[in-house]
């Protein structure tokens, strides 16, 4: 997951905020041990109408031409590598809690989608992908005639 | 006279903001720490930089509005607040701090000050 859920906001004591997530983050090394990173990167949102889906998925610090967009009939696949900062000699880490790295996530939608008629937009660290359905894919009204 | 419908118009919405703990990381060189923190859809207006004696708060909003487009088909994050408190030592000025976000990412630099040596004489 790209960050933690608080789920209890009322722990307001930074001990207990900080328990919850060396809590988490045994779970999850353990997790990732046993069973290989489960987590899957980006985390997305998929939203659909009649004609057209969107996909948004939270990538904060890429650049453009690192983020790979890809549609084949339902299956859109994002792919990417996110670089670490480059650091100079003698820095010190104390923390490194965000992931770098290569990811792919393939993603399952509605219907099939017309792949030149594919938008993206990244602001802010969002990516937010139009996918418009494809004409032969769209549902068709069939009048009836009555005799 | 008294009335049997008691309704209260105003009813409290209780909506609980989600609060995300966002991932950080922290560097620290001869000159400065920098702090960077991932914030994805957040503005920079809407980011808060405070310190409060030797604690450091960052929060932002995270406006995301997913009603507006159709049905939800799956949902793995939503809109809400991130925050993430930080203790900085005394070695650090915060007053000169540097803030800049791009793509999502704060990134927080932080001076370093040499400690003050003070010499306190003995008196006989």
């Amino acid at each position: 997951m790209l960050f933690r859920i608080l789920d209890n906001p009322g722990r307001t004591n930074p001990f207990w905020r900080d328990f919850d997530r060396f809590n988490e983050e045994i779970t999850k090394s353990i997790l990732d041990s046993q069973f290989g990173n489960l987590r899957s990167f980006p985390p997305v949102n998929i939203f659909s109408k009649e004609e057209e889906a969107l996909v948004s998925a939270l990538l904060p610090g890429m650049e453009i031409e690192n983020i790979d967009i890809s549609i084949k009939d339902n299956h859109l696949t994002i792919h990417g590598k996110k670089k670490t900062e480059d650091l100079a000699e003698g820095t010190e880490v104390h923390r490194r809690e965000i992931f770098s790295g290569d990811f792919t996530r393939t993603i399952e939608l509605p219907f099939r989608v017309n792949q030149e008629k594919v938008q993206a937009k990244y602001t802010n660290g969002v990516l937010n992908i139009l996918l418009p359905r494809r004409e032969e894919d769209k549902p068709k009204k069939i009048t009836i005639n009555f005799e | 006279m008294t009335t049997l419908t008691t309704e209260n118009k105003e009813t409290q919405k209780q909506v609980i903001e989600k609060v995300y703990s966002p991932n950080v990381n922290v560097f620290e060189n001869k000159e400065n720490v920098t702090i960077i923190v991932e914030m994805p859809g957040v503005d920079q207006s809407s980011i808060n930089l405070n310190v409060e004696k030797d604690t450091l708060t960052i929060d932002g909003q995270f406006q995301y509005d997913a009603s507006t487009f159709g049905k939800s088909v799956s949902q793995e994050f939503v809109g809400g607040k991130f925050e993430r408190k930080f203790t900085l030592g005394k070695l650090v000025d915060a007053e000169n701090a540097r803030a800049k976000i791009k793509n999502g990412i704060l990134e927080l630099t932080l001076p370093k000050v040499e400690p003050k040596k003070t010499k306190i004489e003995i008196q006989s």
